[in-house]
């Protein structure tokens, strides 16, 4: 079971409006290499891991990504607070708005719905921490283009860390499957 | 950084853990050593050998806008120690010292949560803390509010 716990993983404070960021930080709420995708993927792959290694390190990163998801939905709320009909119509989000007012709505960047499409479960272990490195590897890369997108260092402070924790779940990844390969487990 | 904040008091938290080997390190890293937990929480990652700042020149002190947000600032960092740590953990189950920190950053998050809860409501929805009248847990701000 889960248990919330009432603060962010890391704090969230923007003081500067900017819709077209929060746009673009839909690509880590509901696109493929989300956070949301990822917690998924890890918490529906841990049921069929090899052992104590596995079935302990999906379920904790997997937990830990909801966290993330939070922070993610913290951002475009904070973003977002205050938009004008304008503001939002120019920032490319007004079929968000026709939709989903300001509510949030897990798609893409480009407003591609989420789908259960984005989560790789093989069965196989070492097929599912391999794309679970790549996987990892593509967010990173993602939140460097977030990264590159704003200079606001209320946005870039906790794009940062998130970006810090998948360069830690990667490394993590890869000892369990050099572990596993090497104890032809 | 404002008032409220005095980054002098975390070093009470300095454990001095600065060359902290890790002998159960997979032989394809370097062992390294670990940031301090606010020095690591700041960062996202305790692992001194795992980090680059990408665009950061240096990493973004966390700034809290009132004296919550700052015992909130010591429990994020602690707590963000244990985690990480955590998860080192579920590779290497049978690294003695990084136990033992373990142990140390979680006794010192329990520490202050108790402290928090006890002055801003409860912080968990499985909270030890009291409750009294009215019902606090729902009682603003929630973590996606200012």
């Amino acid at each position: 079971m889960w248990i919330y716990e009432k603060k962010l993983q890391y704090p969230v404070n923007i003081r500067k409006k900017d819709l077209k960021m929060a746009k673009y930080l839909l690509s880590q709420y509901g696109g493929p290499d989300s956070e949301l995708s990822a917690s998924l993927r890890y918490l529906n792959q841990r049921y069929t891991m090899p052992d104590d290694k596995g079935k302990a390190l999906l379920t904790d990163i997997g937990t830990e990504e909801l966290a993330h998801l939070e922070i993610i939905a913290t951002m475009a709320y904070q973003l977002m607070q205050g938009a004008t009909i304008d503001e939002i119509k120019n920032a490319g989000l007004g079929g968000m708005f026709a939709q989903h007012d300001s509510g949030l709505f897990p798609t893409d960047a480009m407003g591609v719905p989420f789908t259960t499409a984005y989560i790789e479960t093989s069965g196989d272990h070492i097929a599912d921490i391999e794309s679970d490195m790549a996987a990892e590897q593509r967010a990173r890369a993602t939140y460097e283009h977030l990264m590159d997108l704003t200079n606001d260092p209320d946005v870039l402070a906790p794009l940062s860390f998130l970006r810090q924790r998948e360069v830690v779940h990667y490394q993590r990844f890869k000892e369990l499957r050099n572990y596993y390969l090497d104890n032809k487990i | 950084m404002n008032n409220y904040y005095d980054r002098s008091k975390l070093d009470t938290y300095n454990y001095n853990n600065n060359n902290y080997n890790k002998p159960m390190y997979s032989k394809d890293e370097n062992p390294n050593s670990l940031y301090d937990p606010y020095e690591g929480f700041i960062r996202g990652n305790l692992f001194k050998n795992l980090y680059n700042g990408y665009k950061l020149k240096n990493p973004i002190d966390i700034e809290p806008l009132n004296e919550q947000a700052d015992l909130l600032t010591y429990i994020d960092a602690f707590s963000f120690a244990a985690h990480d740590i955590s998860l080192y953990l579920d590779i290497y189950p049978k690294d003695p010292d990084m136990i033992q920190l373990f142990n140390k950053y979680k006794n010192e998050t329990n520490r202050l949560v108790k402290e928090y809860e006890n002055k801003f409501g409860p912080l968990f929805a499985n909270s030890n803390a009291d409750m009294r009248v009215p019902w606090a847990w729902s009682k603003s701000p929630w973590p996606w509010e200012k």
